[in-house]
């Protein structure tokens, strides 16, 4: 009979088939829980009897032993140790009537299941705690014991010595090399690397370039790939309009991290909680970017209160993950089904960051009011962030201001030229004359005619008042798309500049005036007598008060692309000076149009100078009018003079253009400093159990920051003493958190041997897999935790093991034994990540850039309108100049909603939240991404260059030294034989066809190759076979 | 007999097991095993898996259509100027709106307004032998409303666009979860070899634009051989499906001989199942690069089916366009075909808007129907047509808000009741008060009308069973012929 009459008792619907390794055991092995139950129980039957009470059924628990012991409702007894038969759970699953799991679960045990529950209930039941939560004591390492044998092999060994296994040859040594090189830093060897490992017959010589490559500052950026999957390092918001966000810093500081070997401990502490260290460091304030890499929202119709529980939610998940390797996610709104992860240590865990200061919806809406944020639009960053320096940014701009000296040395040189005497003096006399018309060197202007305008429509109805002195007063608010157009009429000569002035005085009267005005534009041209208008460009401009602005999240220079006035604005008179790119020279009929335009703009005046400057605010200086009129100009003095010339007459457009460029260039290197979005901590918010995760329903209990409740050693908060993110990061990495270094030690494995120990990084909890190795897992994670967390100990541990050094070829006649090669009898193959295909084939070209670390993001080539979706702002992409283009990947722009096609296609995740694995797929895009993009093409015609213009004239010399540049080994004959073959053919191509040639040889902002197009055309057809070949992406 | 059951195991093993564990090639190979294409003992190296013929053995359920076209209106459109006719709030226009209605309820930008009640601006007529309210902004569907199945019970639980497209594609706003097209490819295969499965097309209005997301086509947590692949309107239609200049198709073709050659000679010395994949992948890449050109060359459509579309340049990129080439996928085989037409947000100028967006996607949606069905595809191709919410029947200035309790989508095609309404809302518009139909129980009809049981159709994550519908969803059996 059936005790229990339910039918849907033991599962949700699934429609897999089984969980776990699989595995045969023998008759006479024993049957662990860990290894053999646990994985079927969690996959069939804790849905329904484990950890959740609200979901249980029956009253039956089969998670815990002594509550399996008990009698159910129905007192039914679950399971009676050492008496299948009498054990209700055994009944069930052999019974095919009314059997467990019931049919519409869809999750049939599989014979060898049902017997393997049977003999474990026969051999007594017994329960083991889950294994990655179970206190980590160092296991001893299998013997034999020996000084010279890694512990890493003694392990491995062991388990392929029980299976009657012989471990492969190690690699041949030049494919060694190339699969260390790549590991530790993306990047394939140089020849001379392999030569010298070649010939280094020493007994070490391998270790030594172990250490040669951890030393390498390409070994911090190859682990930051890694690490910014985990923290969601990312260039953009994520939600809606996919903003900017301003954190590079951050990367800086994560590749620092792992080139510096900072102890992991520290850089945990450091990026949950360093804020709150006694007398932070600007690094460690920058570090604490990670808890404000979240998803964020501007979007109009939001609310606060949601996305901070959205916000709130997504911190869990991700430290669960990137610390617990631990999946926290379902218990949002439920008890876990699987794991003891209780609803509130969700919300316990969530407490901890409360204090993290962020806003729901990052701008200032009529339905959602924000002071903060008064005055942000969608072109402006996301606060809080801390102003630091980047070294990047700092050695460019030195070198911008050492151009910008050299330039204007230059400059001068050539204005105080002999030659040029008789012009400098014949424009100083002229000057002179005018600054005796006009002493302030700004000749103010009355308008000749002043419209108000709307489009081509002329505001009749609201004249425009023009007083003596030229203040322009239209005596109303302007309203969208209204503007004033100015019509003046200088007194001849030259035009170098224009100044608005803005008396910020709210008139008086009846009218409301927006306060202070902003926004003001200011566009210059020229009318013909004809009525025909010519636009004036105009190449620097600048105010003397104003409020920073933004595009997508980059400050703008000046006030060039228009001008905001800071609030509160003092009531005083603001001035704007605007350079012409070329010094104008009104002809006869012609006069000068200025369009006018802001919000609000109560009263304001116009002026023009015939002086220039190097900067707008400097035009007629005191220092210049005093160089002017001196009548024997200092040394100093002498120097203004040539520069007032230079740049108020453009002598010499060229340098006059060039200085401006050069500005320009300087300018984008923001004075060497950046912006970093950081951690704040403020007053902590209320954080609630919330029922089914919905923000909206506050019946919840309030709870205070808590360690896990199912982990050893919690932490809990008492109303005296409020936990703080620190005791969490320092609980985190202390010897009695179990996981932190199970975690971080199985996600390290997996770099360097294809699979993870537990191959699910992402869920050591009981639905993951029980570890290959669970032994040697616990060993290296004692030994991360008990050595002072240090990274590079693991991986030169790992990379120097024997295991590590197999041959990577894979056998066959273990397909069946071991068909994931989770023994380990040989290495695995590994295509590299996303940003190393990339890095790999600009190696292999030349092009790649290695001259600087860290920095802004960089953005390759990008097919045209891959934004076209995005808006607020609406937004182009630019690719980078020759300056970046070439930079590693770890560089590359991030965007969360469009993520770089080539990133994108081999693999690489969007970073929306924690990412602990990356897929490895192999599709056809992959192919298309490799012939087609334009950096892969780019890069196979430098890499032809490079072998044509490397001395060698020979082909057979030339294939080889392809060969040793992208496969680091010589080519085969066969390879040989078809290249060449190939080679033949392609210069046939060619020769027939220059016309296509030498489209082919210009694709990207390289400089073109040169001598023989149809030789070049056919190597770069070679290369491209050669970057697109598996070996290539592939470290073996 | 091996003791290793590779169906089982792959269909076992965690997602990220499977694909980092790809020793012998699970990566590309388990798929073919799981097709029962390869039996176990093959020897190395194995023959490269040619497509994907889905995780499903055999249909769950009976076949009612065979693939999708989801038609996103993107930013939302207002029922009550489509399909949702409300002349009592018509009559209440201008005055406030009972509080009764919306007390306690989630609002967006209309947060802490005072509400007032908008009626509708457009007209509505009955059409069709079937008599469906339909805006007269709508002429055309009008025309073909016994083809339609207009639901008017659609809520959602998403009130801002970013996440309500989320739920809507996805089921879910948690990140990583996959979306409709994602489990139709990964479930049931694709037809087309040469195509991708999953294609998405992007077109825009003149108004009530809204940003999107190519997480909306991610495959999440599935292989990303799964997701839907964007077709761009500018340059190439797939990303680098075109040559670099100065290579022609010949000389293209040269090189990936000779990409295979050196790919093959590797295979000879390393036992690496993924070289024999690779190798496959650039045949399906070359396909590509002949088919997507050829798909999207519309000289072969007459002038009269352009008209029929009101196509007035073919490939311009516009939704008409877009609707013609969705035509053009689906007789190639491509199992799930997303067109968002980014035009429906509408808080202000509902009037002109709602004007302009019908002008967009009137005519073509009807013409998308007519084509199939006179091409005898209706009958096999659900279409669906709707956006990520409605909007308040409350105005916001001269538009309206985001409104999630209650909005109108339609389907038609593949097993669906044609000339027929579904649900209803109350008297002001404001809430599905008659069969409601949430977004899990439409998931959970579109995948029962494609032969698949939602309950079955599931992948492992993080321990989790990841499905469409969550732990939600049922079958909506009154949408079904």
């Amino acid at each position: 009979m059936h005790a229990v009459s339910c039918r849907s008792l033991f599962f949700l619907c699934v429609v897999t088939v089984v969980a776990g390794p699989s595995r045969m055991l023998a008759a006479n092995e024993k049957i662990s829980f860990n290894r053999d139950i646990r994985p079927i129980m969690s996959d069939t039957c804790f849905h329904c009897h484990g950890f959740d009470a609200k979901t249980r059924e029956a009253g039956m628990r089969l998670d815990v032993r002594d509550e399996a012991l008990k009698p159910t409702k129905t007192e039914a007894l679950p399971i009676v140790p050492g008496r299948p038969e009498a054990s209700e759970i055994i009944n069930r699953i052999f019974d095919d009537r009314d059997p467990m799991p019931p049919v519409d679960a869809h999750k049939p045990l599989t014979p060898a299941q049902k017997e393997l529950l049977r003999r474990w209930v026969a051999e007594g039941a017994v329960y083991e705690p889950h294994w990655a939560y179970a206190p980590l004591v160092q296991p001893p390492v299998p013997p034999p014991a020996r000084g010279d044998l890694n512990p890493i092999d003694a392990f491995i060994r062991t388990r392929l010595a029980e299976k009657q296994i012989k471990p492969s040859p190690v690699a041949d040594k030049s494919r060694l090399l190339r699969r260390v090189t790549f590991d530790l830093t993306g990047l394939p060897p140089t020849p001379e690397e392999m030569a010298t490992f070649l010939a280094d017959p020493a007994p070490d010589a391998y270790e030594k370039h172990v250490e040669r490559l951890l030393a390498s500052p390409r070994h911090g950026e190859r682990m930051a790939v890694w690490w910014l999957d985990i923290a969601r390092f990312t260039d953009t918001v994520g939600f809606h309009g996919d903003q900017n966000q301003r954190i590079f810093p951050y990367r800086d500081y994560v590749i620092h991290a792992f080139n510096a070997n900072k102890r992991f401990d520290q850089f945990t502490i450091e990026q949950l909680a360093g804020d709150l260290l006694p007398n932070p460091t600007i690094e460690q304030r920058v570090a604490t970017g990670y808890n404000r890499l979240n998803m964020m929202t501007r979007e109009g119709g939001a609310q606060p209160k949601e996305y901070l529980a959205k916000y709130g939610a997504e911190r869990v998940r991700s430290v669960a993950a990137a610390w617990f390797g631990s999946t926290f996610g379902c218990a949002e709104c439920h008890d876990h089904k699987f794991d003891p992860i209780k609803t509130r240590d969700f919300y316990e865990l969530q407490s901890f960051f409360a204090d993290v200061k962020q806003y729901g919806v990052y701008g200032d809406y009529d339905y959602t009011r924000n002071p903060d944020l008064k005055g942000f639009n969608n072109d402006f960053p996301f606060p809080p962030e801390i102003e630091v320096e980047s070294p990047y940014l700092v050695a460019r701009h030195a070198r911008a201001q050492d151009e910008i000296a050299a330039h204007v040395t230059a400059m001068r040189r050539q204005a105080q030229a002999p030659a040029a005497a008789a012009r400098l003096a014949t424009w100083l006399d002229e000057t002179r004359a005018y600054l005796g018309r006009v002493p302030s060197g700004w000749e103010p202007l009355r308008a000749t005619k002043a419209e108000l305008r709307k489009g081509d429509k002329v505001i009749t109805e609201r004249p425009v008042t023009v007083e003596t002195d030229g203040t322009v007063y239209g005596g109303q608010p302007l309203a969208n798309r209204e503007f004033y157009r100015i019509t003046l009429q200088p007194d001849g000569g030259r035009i170098t500049a224009l100044r608005l002035e803005v008396m910020l005085e709210p008139p008086a009267g009846p009218v409301e005036w927006k306060w202070p005005p902003s926004n003001v534009m200011l566009i210059p041209s020229v009318q013909c007598a004809e009525g025909e208008v010519r636009k004036l460009e105009v190449v620097f401009a600048d105010a003397t008060v104003k409020a920073p602005r933004f595009i997508n999240g980059a400050e703008l220079h000046g006030i060039t692309a228009g001008w905001r006035l800071p609030e509160p604005t003092k009531r005083e008179t603001v001035t704007g000076v605007w350079l012409l790119a070329e010094p104008l020279t009104l002809a006869a009929g012609e006069s000068l149009v200025v369009i006018v335009s802001g919000e609000t703009l109560p009263k304001f005046r116009m002026a023009t100078s015939r002086l220039g400057a190097r900067d707008p605010l400097a035009v007629a200086s005191a220092a210049t009018l005093a160089a002017l009129t001196a009548p024997q100009p200092t040394p100093a003095q002498a120097n203004v003079l040539a520069d007032t010339w230079m740049m108020s007459t453009a002598e010499d457009p060229a340098a006059f253009a060039r200085y401006h460029q050069l500005v320009a260039k300087r300018n984008d290197t923001y004075g060497g400093k950046a912006w970093s979005m950081i951690t704040e901590a403020t007053q902590p918010m209320t954080v609630r159990v919330l029922p089914r995760g919905n923000w909206q329903d506050e019946s919840g209990p309030v709870v205070l920051p808590a360690t896990p409740s199912f982990l050893p050693g919690r932490l809990e908060s008492t109303p005296e003493k409020r936990l703080t993110r620190l005791d969490l990061a320092r609980w985190l990495v202390s010897p009695a958190n179990p996981l932190t270094a199970r975690a971080v030690t199985n996600r390290l494995w997996a770099l360097y041997f294809g699979n993870a120990l537990s191959a699910a990084v992402d869920d050591l909890g009981s639905q993951g897999e029980l570890p290959s190795h669970p032994e040697l897992l616990d060993w290296l994670a004692s030994e991360f935790r008990d050595r002072g967390w240090d990274v590079r100990h693991m991986i030169r541990l790992m990379v120097t093991s024997a295991t590590y050094r197999q041959s990577s070829s894979l056998r066959p006649e273990l397909r069946d034994i071991d068909p994931a090669n989770r023994l380990l009898a040989s290495q695995n193959p590994r295509r590299l990540e996303a940003e190393f295909v990339r890095d790999n084939a600009l190696a292999i070209s030349g092009l790649l850039d290695l001259r600087d670390l860290g920095g802004p993001s960089a953005k390759p080539y990008q097919p045209p309108g891959y934004y076209v979706a995005l808006q607020f702002p609406d937004r182009d992409y630019f690719a980078s100049d020759a300056d970046a283009q070439w930079r590693r990947g770890v560089y590359s722009h991030w965007q969360r909603t469009f993520l770089h096609p080539m990133l994108a296609n081999f693999d690489a995740p969007s970073r929306d939240e924690c990412a602990a694995a990356r897929n490895v797929s192999n599709t056809p895009q992959q192919a298309l991404t490799l012939l087609n993009d334009p950096s892969f093409v780019e890069a196979a015609r430098a890499f032809a260059g490079r072998i044509l213009s490397a001395g060698v004239r020979d082909e057979a010399a030339r294939l080889d030294l392809a060969f040793q540049l992208a496969l680091s080994r010589p080519p085969q004959l066969a390879e040989r034989d078809s290249l060449t073959t190939f080679l033949a053919a392609q210069r046939a191509v060619y020769r027939a066809d220059l016309a296509s040639a030498k489209k082919l040889l210009r694709i990207g902002l390289a400089p073109p190759l040169g001598g023989d197009l149809v030789e070049a055309a056919a190597w770069t057809q070679l290369a491209r076979v050669l970057l697109n070949t598996q070996e290539v992406i592939t470290r073996y | 007999m091996s003791p290793f059951d590779p169906t089982a195991h792959a269909l076992s093993v965690n997602r990220r097991t499977f694909l980092t564990q790809s020793a012998y090639g699970l990566g590309g190979i388990a798929y073919a095993l799981l097709q029962s294409k390869l039996a176990a003992a093959t020897a190395a190296p194995a023959p490269a898996p040619t497509g994907w013929n889905g995780a499903l053995r055999e249909a769950h359920l009976p076949v009612r259509a065979k693939r999708v076209i989801f038609l996103c209106m993107a930013g939302g459109p207002s029922q009550l100027e489509t399909f949702d006719w409300k002349p009592q709030l018509k009559a209440l226009d201008g005055q406030p709106f009972p509080a009764s209605f919306t007390a306690g309820q989630q609002l967006a930008q209309l947060q802490n307004m005072v509400l007032k009640a908008r009626g509708p601006v457009a007209s509505f007529s009955k059409r069709g032998q079937a008599g469906i309210e339909i805006s007269d902004l709508f002429p055309h569907l009008g025309r073909v409303a016994d083809e339609l199945c207009v639901v008017r019970s659609m809520q959602t639980e998403q009130i801002n666009h970013d996440t309500a497209h989320a739920f809507m594609n996805t089921g879910s706003i948690i990140k990583g979860r996959p979306s409709m097209g994602s489990w139709l490819l990964y479930g049931l295969g694709a037809e087309t070899q040469d195509l991708p499965g999953f294609i998405v097309l992007t077109s825009q209005g003149k108004t009530g634009q809204q940003p999107i997301s190519a997480r909306q086509w991610s495959s999440g947590v599935l292989p990303s051989r799964f997701q839907g692949i964007q077709f761009q309107a500018r340059g190439d239609a797939v990303h680098y499906v075109g040559n670099p200049e100065g290579v022609c198709q010949s000389t293209q073709r040269q090189v990936i001989e000779e990409v295979r050659r050196m790919n093959g000679l590797l295979a000879a010395g390393t036992h690496d199942p993924e070289i024999a994949t690779r190798i496959a992948q650039y045949e399906l890449a070359f396909k590509m690069q002949t088919s997507v050109p050829d798909l999207t060359d519309f000289k072969n459509e007459p002038q009269s089916m352009l008209d029929l579309y009101g196509v007035k340049e073919p490939g311009d990129g516009s939704y008409a366009s877009n609707c013609l080439l969705a035509r053009r996928l689906a007789e190639r085989g491509v199992r799930m075909i997303q067109l968002y037409h980014r035009a429906w947000d509408h808080h202000d100028n509902l009037e002109g808007g709602m004007k302009s967006g019908a002008q967009d996607v009137d005519q073509a949606t009807a013409a998308l129907i007519t084509d199939l069905k006179q091409r005898g595809m209706l009958d096999d191709t659900l279409i669906l047509w709707g956006g990520e919410f409605g909007r308040t029947p409350m105005g916001q200035g001269t538009g309206r808000d985001h409104h999630i309790l209650g909005f109108s989508v339609f389907m038609a095609g593949g097993g669906v009741k044609a000339g027929t309404v579904y649900g209803a809302t109350d008297e002001l518009g404001y809430r599905a008060v008659e069969n409601p139909v949430n977004v899990h129980d439409l998931h959970a009809t579109m995948l029962a009308l494609m032969g698949v049981d939602h309950r079955r159709l599931s992948t492992k994550f993080q321990g989790l069973d990841v499905r469409l519908t969550g732990i939600a969803g049922e079958v909506v059996k009154g949408l079904m012929a």
